[in-house]
């Protein structure tokens, strides 16, 4: 008899642990959450490329604003039986950031000529014009620092060499002989605030190329420039 | 001598698993309602219990929110069963996902939502008295009614930030028949719906915590 006691009380006290384990309940639940936001930065077209004082040649290939940047311009004659003062592109470039940026170019300029007089990168003006930030979403408020002169079509950015007789652009980042290798052409605060992507706005600036009609050596030349854009 | 020492202990236990109806009796339980589940994340995910007999433990790791990710929303939904014998109220509260900076991730950036209230089965009690209701401002699904503000920033009819201090979600009659022991029939589950728009924020990590608590709740009668 005692031992039958003995074994319903055993049974009884793993019974009642058993119910307790088995029905455990709760009164609160945990939702705990993480999100990343890594560096990002991005440039497309800023729109149509601009082509003027050229003398036949043209755009082969437009800017299709808010599409990755890939532009062809035939800048035409650019001896002197094209009587203008220069030869201009003005390829619109749209920048956006959630993070300070530098924008950076590289170029190479490669002619068909054999002598001296031929185009060379120091014949190619380049220069980043008025940076605007507009629209909603975009920090209006961050600062950019051109490193470029601007148009390199200023007065004050080249003139005629007394010397050689040669069309010479300033010195500093006026042309595409400073950007043989990459280097920075603006950099600035955050573009974007927080919006969506599909928010279309951003830090547009015209690269403005040019080239001087001169007695160069007949030929042709290919310029490749190529801009990236980076959140040190 | 011995009878009697015995004898107590095996009335105490008897006892004992007599008081756990009554305990039950009065009881409230959360748990996980099911297998979470997310979408349009970039390297993203979510873990948490698919049995509704486990307690609700969710972690979500909403990926990448910059850019990076071309998704339109970042979506996690998340299962809850609860379970009573009475009246009862589910509360949100949630702690962290602050940053100094307006541009980083806020908790108004954090869409969510509740809704799909649905039985678990047989033993769900089914009253006609009082409805179970989702307290304004949660009834949405924040992925669905996404909008954009006059800064341009996406927007949710309802954020973790409508839950910085203990908020009701929820609230109704009893949800449970039956002794109330947990089981896979005897309650309700609904949905907490987590929504995020990847955009052009402030580079960090942010992290949040939401806490759901049930308990005894405003007058709702059978």
């Amino acid at each position: 008899m005692f031992n039958l006691i003995k074994l319903a009380a055993i049974a009884a006290f793993i019974t009642a642990l058993f119910i307790v384990a088995a029905n455990a309940q709760s009164t609160t639940g945990t939702v705990s959450m993480s999100a990343t936001v890594s560096k990002f930065v991005e440039i497309n077209s800023g729109g149509a490329v601009t082509l003027s004082g050229n003398s036949g040649g043209g755009v082969t290939t437009d800017g299709t604003l808010n599409n990755p940047l890939a532009v062809v311009v035939n800048l035409g004659e650019l001896g002197p039986s094209n009587v203008n003062s220069f030869v201009t592109a003005s390829v619109p470039l749209k920048i956006r950031s959630n993070a300070a940026y530098v924008l950076s170019m590289s170029a190479t300029v490669t002619s068909t000529g054999s002598t001296a007089n031929k185009i060379t990168s120091a014949d190619v003006g380049f220069g980043l014009g008025t940076v605007s930030r507009t629209g909603v979403g975009v920090n209006t408020a961050g600062v950019d620092t051109n490193a470029t002169s601007g148009d390199p079509t200023l007065v004050a950015n080249g003139s005629v060499n007394a010397g050689s007789g040669r069309y010479v652009y300033s010195a500093g980042l006026t042309n595409l002989g400073a950007f043989s290798s990459s280097t920075t052409a603006l950099n600035g605060a955050f573009i974007m605030n927080a919006v969506p992507r599909s928010n279309a706005n951003g830090l547009t600036v015209p690269a403005i190329f040019a080239v001087k009609p001169q007695f160069y050596e007949n030929g042709t030349t290919t310029v490749v420039a190529t801009f990236t854009v980076t959140a040190p | 001598m011995r009878k009697i020492t015995f004898t107590i202990p095996l009335l105490f236990c008897l006892l004992f698993i007599g008081g756990l109806g009554n305990a039950f009796a009065q009881a409230l339980d959360i748990s996980s309602g099911g297998a979470p589940t997310i979408t349009g994340s970039l390297g993203g995910s979510v873990t948490g219990s698919s049995s509704v007999l486990n307690d609700l433990v969710v972690t979500i790791n909403f990926g990448e929110i910059s850019p990076k990710n071309t998704n339109s929303i970042v979506k996690v939904v998340v299962p809850v069963a609860v379970r009573s014998n009475q009246q009862y109220k589910v509360q949100a509260t949630v702690t962290g996902s602050t940053n100094a900076n307006a541009q980083a991730l806020q908790r108004t950036d954090i869409g969510f939502g509740v809704n799909n209230f649905r039985a678990m089965g047989s033993n769900s009690r089914v009253c006609t008295n009082s409805s179970h209701i989702f307290s304004s401002p949660f009834s949405n699904d924040p992925a669905s009614n996404v909008s954009i503000n006059a800064a341009g920033r996406a927007t949710y009819p309802s954020t973790l930030n409508n839950a910085v201090s203990a908020t009701t979600i929820l609230s109704g009659p009893r949800l449970s028949n039956g002794n109330n022991t947990r089981q896979t029939d005897d309650g309700y589950i609904f949905d907490a719906i987590f929504a995020i728009t990847p955009q052009f924020y402030a580079a960090g990590v942010t992290s949040a915590t939401l806490t759901l608590t049930i308990s005894a709740g405003p007058a709702a009668p059978c």
